[in-house]
């Protein structure tokens, strides 16, 4: 399949109105709370979409589909954990987050927050927490655009090194530009266009195929184990699916949102657009990929992660195909951009200004932030140069990584006054190395998904080692009744 | 042969993730009132 005039064409200017958000960005920008955390000037409705969209990968148009294609409707699981976690975060973290961070001498990443929240003047706490981040989110970052650049080679016969180069240069551009309002308003409207594209293309195919109805009735004829949710799943199977909603709670890119909107009272609004568009868009990749059993029946797709890209291609006319096409990299691109910026944003905030220049002026940090995001995508580039570079492998460890060391650690410290420092170092240590450890085992209990012990486990070590520990420090204990006056 | 989903697939398909997006209504308006 070759790339078309109009597919092209809707690609530049997909590009270029990216390009034209960083710019616009950049006049927004004066110091380096902007660049990382938008001033703390993010409506409801944008930090929604954007923390919704920097969440779901390519997956949500590839990956979730394509499973729904291969084995129906057992693949279900995982979206309907994915949905309680995401609404137990912003429900319970969100707001509370929010206003804690303000209160935790105005903190502006994950890292700061941890180490305001214990007064941890050792800072082995922001060390400890900024090294996982900028660690994992380099070969993310990498990972993603290997899988984007992949797509585009596979699906348009596009060269795999020139898709990598012009793909990362405008992801570069527009986030070394604008940083945090330019990733958030780009992830906006890619967001916007990831929702168009999920409503429009299940409704075509379900009709193609005759409604619902008969959509269902062909997908049982051709094997009626795919309408069946409890198709060859265990117990322990469905947990494992479902334990992939805990690692929200952990997530950097995603909960900084949450200390980015401009005020608490934003987050009722913020989780209403959040679930509504998180919840519809996991319908209309479940709809998509399943319809799309019946649709082709004939002749089946021999890589099934293609099935939305096909559709697209043989249900709708180039221009919109194009735009619909433009969805899928969208939805690349506002994962890996916003996984860029919370790297940088470590390297400055959490190494750059603490250790090497606690002097230095607001300009030379957000020139520092613009530098970093530019050395650490080069950095993923040159990974990604080497698709079957073992290093990507790390990337199979960072959803549950970050979910179990950072999960327990983010709400216990958001709702236990009698945390301590010690706490949060040990539950992060064990719930990192727990994830490790637990994936190299098989068979039997060691099939559950790693972040479930590993969840378990750092909650565990942060009670366990908090109440050896002596009580926390009287202006700890200040900031956290502070908080829970402002949140009556 | 007609086929369709059981009530457990349907059930697990709709009751949980419809249920998230209720929750947020509903405490968006006692939320926003607050």
């Amino acid at each position: 399949m070759d790339m078309s005039t109009p597919t092209l064409v809707t690609f530049i200017v997909y590009l270029i109105g990216m390009l034209v958000i960083g710019l616009i960005a950049y006049r927004l920008t004066d110091n380096l709370s902007d660049y990382v955390l938008g001033g703390r000037r993010l409506g409801g409705g944008v930090a929604a979409l954007s923390a919704g969209a920097s969440d779901m990968s390519g997956w949500l148009l590839l990956g979730l589909p394509g499973a729904l294609y291969a084995a129906g409707m057992n693949q279900i699981w995982i979206a309907v954990g994915l949905s309680i976690g995401a609404y137990l975060n912003w429900q319970f973290v969100a707001r509370r987050l929010r206003v804690y961070t303000e209160v935790a001498q105005d903190s502006i990443t994950v890292p700061d927050y941890l180490e305001n929240r214990f007064h941890d003047r050792s800072k082995l706490l922001r060390v400890i927490s900024a090294l996982v981040i900028l660690l994992f989110f380099t070969f993310y970052t990498s990972a993603g655009m290997v899988g984007g650049a992949i797509l585009f080679e596979q699906s348009f016969g596009l060269d795999y090194t020139v898709a990598l180069w012009v793909g990362a240069a405008v992801i570069i551009s527009y986030t070394f530009l604008g940083g945090f309002l330019a990733v958030c308003w780009t992830d906006f409207f890619q967001g916007l266009l990831m929702f168009l594209a999920l409503v429009i293309t299940p409704i075509a195919v379900i009709s193609a195929d005759g409604g619902w109805a008969q959509a269902v009735s062909n997908v049982g004829a051709i094997d009626p184990t795919r309408l069946d949710v409890f198709h060859e799943m265990t117990v322990l199977g469905i947990i494992s699916l479902m334990a992939w909603g805990l690692g929200y709670f952990g997530q950097p890119h995603i909960i900084v949102r949450f200390m980015a909107v401009k005020s608490s009272g934003e987050i009722p609004k913020a989780r209403l657009v959040g679930m509504t568009w998180m919840v519809l868009s996991l319908y209309g990749a479940i709809f998509t990929g399943f319809a799309g059993i019946a649709y082709f029946a004939d002749q089946p797709l021999e890589n099934p992660e293609t099935v939305f890209i096909t559709l697209t291609q043989v249900l709708f006319n180039p221009w919109v195909a194009g735009v619909l096409l433009a969805a899928i990299l969208s939805a690349i691109m506002s994962t890996i951009d916003s996984q860029l910026l919370v790297s940088s944003s470590a390297l400055v905030e959490d190494f750059y200004k603490p250790f090497l220049r606690k002097q230095a002026s607001q300009q030379e940090l957000v020139w520092v932030g613009r530098i970093a995001v530019a050395v650490i995508a080069l950095i993923a580039i040159l990974i990604a140069y080497n698709p079957q570079s073992r290093v990507l492998d790390l990337v199979a460890y960072a959803w549950g990584g970050f979910g179990a060391a950072f999960g327990p650690v983010i709400i216990l410290s958001l709702f236990w006054r009698r945390m301590t420092r010690n706490g949060a170092l040990v539950g992060i240590i064990l719930g990192a190395i727990t994830v490790v450890i637990w994936k190299q085992l098989s068979g039997g209990i060691f099939d559950v998904y790693e972040i479930v012990p590993g969840f378990i486990l750092c909650t565990l070590a942060i009670v366990v080692v908090s109440l050896l520990d002596k009580e926390p420090g009287r202006e700890t204990q200040v900031d956290f009744d502070t908080v829970e006056m402002t949140l009556k | 042969m007609e086929h369709t989903l059981s009530f457990a697939t349907w059930f697990w398909l709709t009751v949980p993730m419809v249920s998230v997006v209720i929750l947020s209504i509903i405490t968006y308006f006692t939320e926003s009132k607050e």
